[in-house]
């Protein structure tokens, strides 16, 4: 029987998990698609392994790790090790601390070598003490070990350790180097001075050992040295270089999955002679969150994620098959009924406002009353005028229709017509689709271009919450990252349990999950934050795009639908919005669309970004990502520059202000026609 | 092994009508805007009295302190503090000195601790004032500009263990919730436990604490809490040490990781424990580090706290714990 309370999404980091863990909640798209067969590893070819916060590197490379071979193959591991290729040497940097290699009042070089030297005995008792393990009762293993020990003593450049005869020595041997590195570092702090004998120079243990195993013993003579250095963002610039060295000078049977956040890339530079490692040539990389973003497969891949949870929990019951549907988990979620003109959704409007007038016609009726007084709207002469209209907008059991015919003659406003007349002529058209959607061909693509964002603005119009509900919708929102798609179910699942819910039982009411997606919105913002003086700078150029984008998508006539895009050209910007810009899409804040965009004017191609739509939820923004809009030099300088190089104020006002009754961004100057024709028939009643 | 709770520890009248019964040759203190690390510097009594400005909380060099003070830039808390003691004739060893830790950013207070012990100091008092209150109540900003790093503090970097399957993380939770969330993502794949200040300084403050604290729990998880008293170091080093040694018993620690984020009396507390029981191990202490510091962020002065710390009970301490094989870490 399982407890109700607990949360199969509790465990959003594959840090957090066991080896067995990260076995039971391994999941993978199709074979030739899969996350396996992209990760190669049985590849010589290096690989760098880059993804956002929360993409699965680290389950990607621990399920590489000799510590899940061991379990995947438990019949009979030697063979299974032989099947699989490779043997995967598994090393997380934050495990190194290695940022005490620095300072202290030493040179870089002095401290690039020590740290050198640290690697070579840190990985060298890892894959000792794998081999050690791997090969205990192996009878070829016995009767060479001394052999294999002695060549291994003599890649040190002292004669003290060539007497070694077995691993466990050898490896007492390391520890005791290794604790005693540990200690001249630490000491260094105190007494100014680092006294280290370097013993073995680079490669010599990390290359070394592979070929000495190779040499010795068939078991190794086929089989791939992996070696999977996890996190390397913890690395400075001069330790990458010593890392990047390795990528490049490496031994044939020896090779690396380097595992990096977006930003964790310092340096591609090597001590060869300074050259920079080509990606192609030294190493591959694998972009993960973008390959899972674009596999069209992810909603099904982000499914079986889901499932395994809650199986391992219990909650699907014991005789649930491996493969359950998407739509299966989408009926544990409570959503509106589908409806072509969201009755659903809308029907509250009725409810709540019987009897008075619906606050979007209220807000219309203002509009109109100032463009009547101020002489800004063509066609209204009198105040029963701006009843006719409103009277004509109506569709009392529709309210999204209504918000239709509202758009339509905010549209029909800002381009100078007739609002008297274009209020007749929406009613027409609203009459005429009512009959078929077919014969009224601006009206249906209004609908089916805005219904989003004209019932996100009917719902804020209403003083209701945006209704971010559904899983489909979750991993949308995930957007290639799954533990953010674990982190809005784990919001959601306690909220639903709080509301006295049997979460995977029952439904998840529609309110658990708008709180626990906004929850999971909040804590991506904050955990999405950059480093040092970036992080607060970077929250800052969000906000305001978040900002214009919400503005645009709640006036009056927005200019794009499911807006959270941009296009911009980078070249002429300053190097700080530059810079703020590139953080963003380190940080996950900003996702690149792939293609860019092509400027209108000049058939450039700019840069294209979408705001992550994890976000969405702040900034009552759309999940979905259709409509983009171009930004200027100005515009982009006002958002993204921090020290202010143009006033975002002065942005905000002008782009929405276009799209802002009455005056549409125009000046009342403009407008004089209007006016004029006003004051010739005679205003006021 | 050593009971840390029986190191003296005396309550001290924010009237200062205790200075003519106390006197020291040296009195260190580390310089920002506050009243209690203002008022205790000038009413003190010590034969010299020396400032330390901390570069991070970013004074020009028109708002220097009047009277000796010592600053550096561009070096750590190690180069910081060894050049100060390059730059300063005293003989610590043979003179009787006072650390006033209020004012002091922690990794440079914990360092100072470790360079006393290695200089041979066997004992010395520190003083901590309690603010009336934090300027800002449970919102009080003290760093700022973002964490740039999650490092080791000099002098308490360990000797760590390949294996992490089971780290743990001690973190002394305080206000910033900026920093526990940083230290708790640094080494997240270790168990979590906090140490919370209770009694806390005053009534009000352990549940602006709490609620600090609630903003950082999606980096924590499933952490245990336990309690410490905000203005003790010695019951604080004692608590340490109960909570290694159950969580050992449990599970052998693989790596132990203490981060002290609260009051300087906590930091003082995590140092001494440290420096007594984790010498050889693999443990560390570790620190996020931010860009700036705030220069002014409590109010008043409400009570303060005069601490013996035993250098020498601390020295022998380490000696026996190097000693003992089989305990954790070993």
């Amino acid at each position: 029987m399982n407890d109700p309370m607990r949360n199969p999404f509790t465990i959003t980091k594959a840090s957090d998990f066991s080896d067995r863990e990260i076995l039971e909640f391994w999941v993978d798209f199709s074979k030739s698609r899969g996350l396996y067969h992209l990760a190669k590893p049985v590849s010589a070819m290096p690989m760098l392994i880059l993804g956002g916060k929360g993409s699965g590197k680290t389950h990607l490379m621990r399920y590489f790790s000799y510590q899940l071979q061991r379990i995947r193959n438990k019949k009979s591991l030697v063979e299974g090790i032989k099947k699989e290729g490779y043997v995967g040497i598994y090393l997380r940097c934050e495990g190194l601390n290695a940022n005490r290699f620095e300072g202290k009042n030493q040179s870089d070089q002095i401290w690039c070598t020590v740290f050198e030297y640290y690697m070579e005995i840190w990985l060298a008792q890892l894959l000792l003490s794998t081999v050690r393990e791997l090969l205990d009762r192996d009878p070829a293993f016995a009767g060479k070990e001394p052999a294999i020990c002695k060549a291994i003593g003599e890649l040190f450049h002292t004669k003290k350790y060539r007497k070694l005869t077995g691993i466990d020595e050898l490896l007492s041997f390391l520890t005791s180097i290794q604790r005693a590195l540990d200690a001249a570092v630490n000491n260094c702090a105190i007494t100014d001075k680092l006294n280290v004998n370097v013993l073995a120079t680079r490669s010599r243990l990390i290359f070394g050992i592979p070929k000495i195993l190779a040499d010795q013993l068939n078991f190794f003579q086929n089989l791939q040295f992996q070696y999977l250095i996890d996190e390397i963002e913890n690395l400075s610039s001069a330790q990458q270089k010593y890392i990047n060295t390795l990528l490049r000078e490496r031994s044939e049977n020896c090779s690396f999955k380097l595992g990096a956040k977006l930003y964790g890339v310092k340096t591609y530079s090597t001590y060869s002679a300074d050259e920079e490692n080509k990606e192609g040539s030294e190493y591959e990389k694998l972009p993960l969150d973008e390959t899972l973003r674009e596999n069209p497969e992810y909603p099904r891949f982000a499914g079986k994620m889901i499932a395994r949870r809650l199986r391992e929990f219990g909650y699907l019951g014991d005789n649930s098959s491996e493969t359950v549907s998407l739509e299966k988990l989408a009926k544990y979620f409570d959503v509106p009924s589908r409806s072509r003109l969201a009755e659903t959704e809308t029907a509250f409007v009725s409810v709540k406002y019987l009897g008075r007038e619906r606050p979007y016609f209220q807000k219309l009726r203002k509009k109109l009353e100032a463009g009547l007084s101020g002489g800004t709207a063509l066609g209204l002469r009198r105040r029963r005028d701006i009843e006719e209209i409103i009277a004509a907008l109506n569709i009392p059991g529709f309210p999204l229709l209504e918000k239709v015919n509202i758009y339509l003659l905010y549209k029909e406003w800002s381009l100078g017509d007739d609002l008297k007349a274009s209020a007749k002529k929406i009613e027409a058209e609203a009459k005429a689709y009512l009959e078929n959607p077919l014969a009224a061909k601006r009206y249906s693509q209004i609908l089916s271009h805005f219904k989003a964002d004209l019932l996100a603005q009917l719902l804020r119009e209403c003083g209701r919450k945006q209704m971010y509900l559904g899983i489909e919708n979750f991993i949308i929102m995930s957007s290639g990252l799954p533990r953010n798609l674990l982190n809005i179910l784990k919001h959601i699942f306690t909220w639903s349990v709080f509301n006295g819910e049997r979460p995977f039982r029952d439904k998840i009411s529609m309110d658990a999950q708008i709180s626990g997606v906004m929850q999971a919105a909040d804590w991506f913002f904050a955990d999405a934050n950059a480093k040092g003086a970036d992080g607060p700078k970077v929250q800052d150029c969000i906000s305001r795009l978040a900002e214009l984008f919400r503005e645009i998508r709640y006036s009056d006539k927005p200019a794009e639908c499911s807006l959270s895009t941009f296009s911009v050209y980078l070249a002429p910007l300053s190097l700080e919005a530059r810079h703020m810009i590139e953080v963003a899409e380190q940080y996950s804040l900003l996702i690149r669309v792939k293609r860019g965009a092509r400027d209108r004017n000049t058939m450039r191609i700019d840069c294209k970004f979408q705001l992550n739509p994890m976000l969405a939820p702040r900034w009552d923004l759309p999940v979905a990502r259709r409509g983009a809009i171009a930004l200027s030099q100005i515009e982009a300088e006002s958002i993204f520059n921090p020290s202010g190089g143009a006033d975002f104020d002065v942005t905000k006002k002008t782009r929405v202000g276009r799209m802002t009754a009455p005056l549409f961004g125009k000046s009342r100057s403009v407008d004089k026609h209007v006016q004029g024709e006003n004051l010739l028939f005679g205003m006021e009643e | 092994m050593i009971d840390f709770t029986i190191f003296y520890k005396n309550p001290l009248s924010p009237d200062f009508s205790w200075t003519p019964r106390y006197s020291w040759d040296v009195f260190v203190s580390a310089y920002n805007s506050s009243e209690r690390v203002n008022r205790v510097f000038e009413n003190v009594q010590a034969t010299s009295k020396h400032w330390l400005v901390c570069p991070e909380y970013d004074y020009s060099d028109d708002e220097m302190p009047s009277g000796n003070y010592f600053r550096a830039d561009g070096s750590n808390e190690a180069g910081f503090i060894r050049q100060f003691a390059k730059v300063t004739p005293i003989e610590w060893t043979k003179m009787t000195v006072c650390v006033d830790t209020t004012g002091f950013i922690r990794p440079y207070l914990l360092f100072l601790l470790r360079w006393l012990v290695e200089k041979g100091v066997d004992r010395f008092d520190a003083i901590y004032s309690e603010p009336v209150h934090y300027s800002e109540k449970e919102t009080t900003q003290f760093s700022s500009g973002g964490v740039k790093d999650v490092r080791q503090v000099a002098g308490f970097e360990g000797i760590h263990s390949r294996d992490g399957s089971n780290n743990v993380l001690i973190i002394g939770s305080g206000y910033d919730s900026m920093l526990i969330a940083s230290v708790a993502e640094a080494k997240d794949n270790a168990k979590k436990v906090q140490v919370l200040g209770l009694p806390s300084l005053r009534a009000d403050m352990f549940q602006e604490n709490l609620l600090r604290v609630e903003l950082a729990q999606d980096y924590l998880g499933n952490d245990e809490r336990f309690f410490a008293p905000a203005h003790d170091p010695f019951v604080t080093a004692q608590v340490i040490n109960e909570i290694v040694d159950r969580l050992n018993a449990q599970r052998r620690i693989t790596n132990l990781y203490l981060s002290p984020l609260a009051t300087k009396a906590q930091v003082l507390g995590f140092g001494l424990y440290y420096l007594a029981l984790c010498g050889k191990k693999p443990a560390s202490i570790i620190f996020p580090v931010s860009t700036r510091y705030g220069k002014e962020t409590s109010k008043g002065i409400s009570r303060i706290w005069k601490y013996t710390v035993d250098l020498a009970a601390i020295r022998k301490a380490a000696a026996k714990s190097s000693r003992i094989s089989g305990g954790w870490g070993s």
